[in-house]
């Protein structure tokens, strides 16, 4: 009885009711969109960061993070990455050596920094590079002496395929060793810095040159279905790691992303709030105005038997149906929109104009702005929002709980 | 009147002042009287005169200043709120001068919600409720909200609804005063045939003297006071 009665009662005023329930279906699309370009945007900055450096999750020698040096490394034996590989969520496991290196031609010489891999391991979804190269190819799995280039980096090389690079970096007892690479390939990230500084090299070769153990890396990257969960995972990894090999997260490996993604989502949270808050506003001034209208009626009420706890549920009971007729309005306006935007994301390449080159996090900014909510946040904005507006509620409510039932029968 | 019978309303000594501005309104003073089961009495008397107060008293949606106020063996000074809830919705049935039906509820709803409240199954509810309504001649009517019927039909309802969880009395406050002639010989001998054949104890407060004629008890007021209280034939 008290659900119908509370039900007729949220149409009493219509026009009142829809444009209260359209202020709730609004800031329900608002909040979930904002979200969506929010989780969107920077999830696929992080991932997109994860697959041009060390992984999600980068297991590395303790001092690695502080002082990077090819002295100190870990092993990536078989076993340790067969154990990492059967952990749930876990997209890939790839030993690597990565520092610096200094390359000489006839012409130039410019650091870099390099990258060693397993040719026959990684793939363009483990190594982003790998599907941007623009000439040439990935070195096979037996070339020892492969090289693949940022575009710029061959070009301040004054050094084409098929040509000679001398590369020069230090072994694993500190001592100067160099190699002789021919240009298999080149590579156009589209980040400025990556291109005139990337160079890929064959894992085997490179550990030949500089002394290590066949099984001996600077770092394993993890590459990870959901990167949220990727500090848990890098906990759990690092107690089951040997003394003086941590699992670093994303976050740790690269700061600067963490403290942008940070802000941002911070800053995206707060307009909502504010959103929120604006729409609680309207919610409180539509059930109070309606309670106020009322109160003869609820003294009615109370003096055929209703208790000061039946108005107060009633009113809130109102409260929820509103809750419910908004976010179902808002659930079929906002559920198309994200689906049209999560296929084709929003095209912002018009508005960088001629600002090419653009990175972020250390990757090429994509013009093409992804979105996509992830389910957990869609469920805790609805839930947030159907909290508001029951909240808004509680006050009118309890004032209808308060009616005298002489007074408020002499209303008129 | 019965000697024997306990009365199912009781005030003794009672004061009721309120404050109007700065000057303090002498509504009842020192009012005693007893209603027992089965009666039909009638609280006459000018604007003023206090009897709505004493209506209002009786239904437990008002304290008096001073004096007890007993309904059906509880005094009204010791409950809660909650308890003068429970007490209007078991006990006490009311009939208002201007009907106040729930707007959003049918002729059925409003006369079945006070036996929700109370938590009788759906099915007992329904067999009282078209009894009731079929009593007070509002058969065919059970659908119809309170803005799809005539004035005399709403007061019907609401008859039909006070009637509806068995109360110890029902108050009328001005029961007539909102409807033409006829009908109001219509709700009048609707209630006298209530009073007469269910037993049901009725009190009416009115300055209508075709209510005053129906009563078995008068009981006239002036000035917050009772100045008279017979038994008509």
């Amino acid at each position: 009885m008290l659900t119908t009665m509370a039900w007729r009662n949220l149409w009493r005023n219509t026009r009142r009711t829809l444009i209260t329930a359209s202020s709730i279906a609004f800031g329900l699309m608002m909040a979930i969109l904002f979200t969506a370009l929010s989780d969107g945007q920077w999830g696929r900055a992080i991932d997109d960061a994860a697959r041009v450096g060390p992984g999600h999750i980068t297991i590395q020698h303790h001092e690695f993070q502080e002082t990077p040096s090819l002295q100190r490394t870990v092993d990536a034996s078989e076993a340790l990455l067969a154990k990492v590989r059967a952990k749930p969520g876990v997209l890939a496991v790839e030993p690597r050596i990565a520092g610096q290196a200094m390359l000489a031609t006839a012409h130039d010489s410019f650091s870099a920094a390099f990258v060693a891999l397993d040719p026959a391991r990684e793939t363009k979804d483990t190594f982003t590079p790998l599907s941007q190269l623009v000439a040439g190819a990935l070195f096979e799995a037996d070339d020892d002496q492969g090289v693949v280039l940022g575009e710029k980096l061959a070009e301040n090389l004054n050094v084409k395929l098929g040509q000679k690079v001398v590369f020069t970096l230090t072994d694993s007892k500190g001592e100067i060793v160099s190699g002789l690479a021919r240009v298999r390939g080149l590579v156009r990230t589209g980040a400025p810095s990556a291109d005139a500084s990337l160079c890929l090299l064959p894992l085997a070769a490179v550990r030949k040159l500089i002394g290590y153990t066949p099984t001996q890396t600077t770092q394993v990257a993890i590459l990870v279905e959901d990167q949220r969960r990727s500090q848990a995972m890098a906990d759990t990894l690092s107690a089951g790691l040997p003394e003086g090999t941590v699992a670093l997260n994303w976050t740790e490996v690269n700061p600067d992303l963490s403290s942008m993604v940070n802000i941002k989502v911070i800053g995206g949270q707060v307009l909502e709030a504010f959103v929120i808050m604006l729409i609680a506003a309207g919610i409180f001034n539509t059930i109070f105005m309606s309670v106020m209208e009322r109160m003869r009626e609820f003294g009615i009420l109370m003096a055929i038997g209703f208790s000061p706890g039946r108005l107060f549920r009633l009113v809130v009971l109102e409260s929820f149906w509103l809750a419910v007729v908004g976010l179902v309005v808002g659930a079929a306006i906002t559920a198309p929109l994200h689906a049209y935007l999560h296929a084709h994301g929003i095209d912002v390449s018009a508005q960088m104009g001629s600002a090419g080159g653009m990175e972020l996090g250390g990757v090429a900014f994509n013009p093409i702005i992804p979105v996509g909510i992830y389910p957990d946040h869609a469920v805790v904005i609805v839930l947030l929002i159907a909290g508001v507006t029951l909240l808004a509620g509680l006050f009118p409510a309890w004032r209808a709980s308060r009616v005298q039932p002489v007074e408020a029968i002499k209303l008129t | 009147m019965s000697d024997s019978a306990q009365p199912i309303v009781s005030l003794r000594d009672v004061t009721r002042t309120y404050a109007q501005g700065k000057t303090e309104v002498l509504a009842l003073r020192g009012v005693s009287l007893e209603i027992f089961p089965g009666e039909l009495t009638v609280l006459s008397g000018p604007s003023g005169s206090g009897k709505t107060t004493a209506l209002n008293l009786i239904g437990a949606l008002d304290r008096p200043t001073s004096g007890s106020v007993r309904v059906d063996g509880h005094e009204l000074a010791t409950l809660s709120r909650g308890e003068l809830s429970e007490l209007r919705r078991d006990r006490i049935g009311f009939v208002f001068q201007a009907y106040n039906l729930v707007p959003i509820l049918t002729a059925y709803e409003n006369a079945e919600v006070v036996m929700a409240l109370q938590g009788i199954d759906a099915k007992a509810r329904r067999a009282r409720v078209m009894g009731l309504l079929a009593q007070v001649g509002l058969e065919g009517l059970e659908d119809r909200r309170p803005d799809e019927m005539s004035g005399g039909q709403q007061q019907r309802v609401a008859i039909a609804r006070a009637l509806a969880a068995k109360p110890a009395i029902v108050l009328a406050d001005e029961p007539t005063a909102n409807v033409d002639s006829e009908t109001a010989e219509a709700l009048l001998n609707l209630m006298e045939q209530l009073n007469r054949e269910l037993k049901v104890t009725f009190l009416f407060s009115t300055h209508d003297p075709r209510v005053m004629a129906r009563a078995r008890r008068l009981i006239r007021m002036v000035d917050g006071r009772i100045v008279e209280d017979k038994v008509q034939g």
